[in-house]
């Protein structure tokens, strides 16, 4: 374990301690805000309610993820090599995505239904949309004068791609794909607290409306764990992946 | 000038006639004619500005000439774009790719099967100084040895003709003097035909077969001075009296295109 992970552990202790002190000291009704000693048993104990909809909820994310970085890249990759076409079509892209997402929400779920398909669909359309960005920055900004040694070499426009653009793109690529990380969890919840049957965020709706609020708290609880670890794993395979950093 | 173009007599390796280029309203290169013999190894000095890149891009083939002027290969005209083997200034390794891979990227780019382009790679690491660090990444080594690897790099691309821009002109005095050492040991084994340029009249004169100076902008043949010192030459040459003779003439020939570049403002 390294200084920084411990440091940030020690911080982490120590605000919940104050958190559940000021919280006993001052008589806070749960309601209000609940101590960490509570949610952490309200966890355990509704952990299987809280696995099955934790398990829902990565799916969708995931899933979304995968279409969407697949998607993305593609993307980025085919108007790196349409010069004409980029510039025809990258103003229309930029304006789509300048709309905030939660705005489409709802006629995901209209053509979608409330199942699984309307959040992957929503999850892939941002995180398609973060990655593509990026990755497009990246293939575009090459040293001009490494694309005139690689022409230089006799590198054709699919050589260029392969052997500079996608290597040299492959940072900015990797940071985009760990911000989508988090972003995928909330766009799921986010899209489940408008319409489902299933998840972490709609157990957070459904608790809301029965005012058990220790539930909601357990729920963030479970939803921070997996976005966290989900964060984590992408960053492990950014640092093998691009160890000339 | 006519006499100049055919310097190197009617079999050139590669000839340039009357190459002249504009950017805009700016004229870079003026009527350059230039001859250089296959196997024979040209150094080009000039002040900075003079053009020598444009130069260089053109025979690269990366920049067209404009009408009228005339580049030969063999003797024939054509794109040389992938025909002569060209290193810029900076090194341009790259960071994902070990000693090894960026040696064979060139060969790899041709088709050449990564397997067979690595035992190669692997046979010539002695001679470039880089046996033992085949594995390495290019963050992991000094300034001349990440020279080496894109020398090798560019003697890996099999062509006649190679373009060295300035390989040298990063490197401290040091690793640079035996780094010139090491590049005529070098040729002397591979043989090709070299065309360098450099900021460096020692270097120009301690490395080539001729040493071409070129005139303050637009850029143009001032000087061709053949120097018929012994090779192998060792680094005894520089305080010898003809070396002095020979660095005196083309210090005055630089001097004054210098001075003209000076005083049209562009330094």
């Amino acid at each position: 374990m390294n200084a920084t992970l411990a440091r940030g552990l020690a911080g982490g202790l120590l605000l919940l301690a104050l958190w559940e002190a000021v919280v006993r000291l001052a008589q806070v009704p749960p309601w209000i805000l609940p101590p960490p000693s509570g949610i952490v048993a309200t966890t355990w104990s509704a952990r299987g309610a809280l696995l099955d909809a934790g398990a829902m909820t990565l799916f969708e994310a995931t899933a979304g993820y995968a279409i969407g970085a697949a998607l993305g890249l593609l993307l980025a990759m085919l108007l790196a090599l349409t010069t004409p076409v980029r510039k025809l079509v990258l103003p229309m892209i930029v304006l789509i995505n300048s709309v905030p997402v939660a705005a489409y929400a709802p006629l995901a779920l209209l053509w979608f239904g409330t199942g699984a398909l309307s959040k992957v669909v929503m999850v892939a359309f941002i995180v398609g949309f973060t990655v593509f960005l990026n990755a497009l920055d990246g293939l575009l900004r090459v040293d001009p004068a490494a694309v005139s040694l690689f022409r230089s070499f006799g590198a054709g426009p699919l050589g260029l791609l392969w052997r500079l653009r996608l290597p040299s793109a492959l940072p900015a690529i990797l940071v985009g794909l760990r911000v989508s990380t988090v972003r995928s969890m909330i766009v799921a919840i986010v899209t489940e607290m408008l319409g489902s049957q299933k998840g972490l965020g709609w157990t957070i709706f459904e608790a809301v409306l029965q005012i058990d609020f220790l539930r909601v708290w357990a729920a963030i609880l479970a939803a921070s764990l997996i976005s966290l670890s989900f964060f984590a794993t992408v960053s492990a395979i950014e640092r093998r992946l691009v160890f000339w950093r | 000038m006519l006499t100049v173009g055919a310097a190197a007599g009617p079999r050139a390796k590669l000839q340039l006639n009357g190459v002249s280029r504009h950017f805009g309203a700016v004229q870079a290169l003026a009527k350059v004619d230039l001859g250089i013999a296959e196997g024979e190894f040209v150094t080009l000095i000039g002040p900075s500005g003079c053009g020598k890149s444009t130069l260089f891009n053109i025979v690269a083939g990366l920049l067209e000439a404009d009408k009228g002027g005339e580049v030969l290969l063999d003797g024939a005209a054509a794109s040389l774009l992938g025909k002569v083997a060209f290193m810029p200034q900076r090194d341009l390794l790259l960071p994902w790719r070990n000693v090894l891979d960026n040696a064979i990227l060139a060969a790899e780019i041709e088709g050449q099967p990564k397997r067979a382009a690595r035992e190669t790679a692997r046979s010539m690491a002695a001679d470039f100084g880089l046996k033992g660090f085949e594995g390495h990444y290019p963050q992991q080594l000094s300034g001349g040895m990440r020279q080496r690897v894109a020398l090798m790099r560019t003697f890996m691309f099999d062509r006649d003709v190679m373009l060295l821009d300035e390989p040298f002109g990063a490197l401290d005095a040091l690793t640079r003097a035996m780094m010139q050492r090491w590049l005529l040991d070098i040729w002397s084994r591979y043989r090709r035909t070299i065309l360098f340029i450099t900021h460096d009249i020692d270097e120009a004169i301690f490395l080539g077969d001729r040493v071409v100076v070129m005139s303050a902008r637009p850029g143009s043949i001032k000087l061709e001075r053949r120097i018929e010192l012994p090779r192998p030459r060792d680094p005894a040459l520089l305080t010898t009296p003809e070396f002095n003779a020979i660095k005196r003439e083309l210090l005055d020939a630089v001097e004054e295109e210098s001075l003209k570049t000076f005083a049209a403002g562009a330094v």
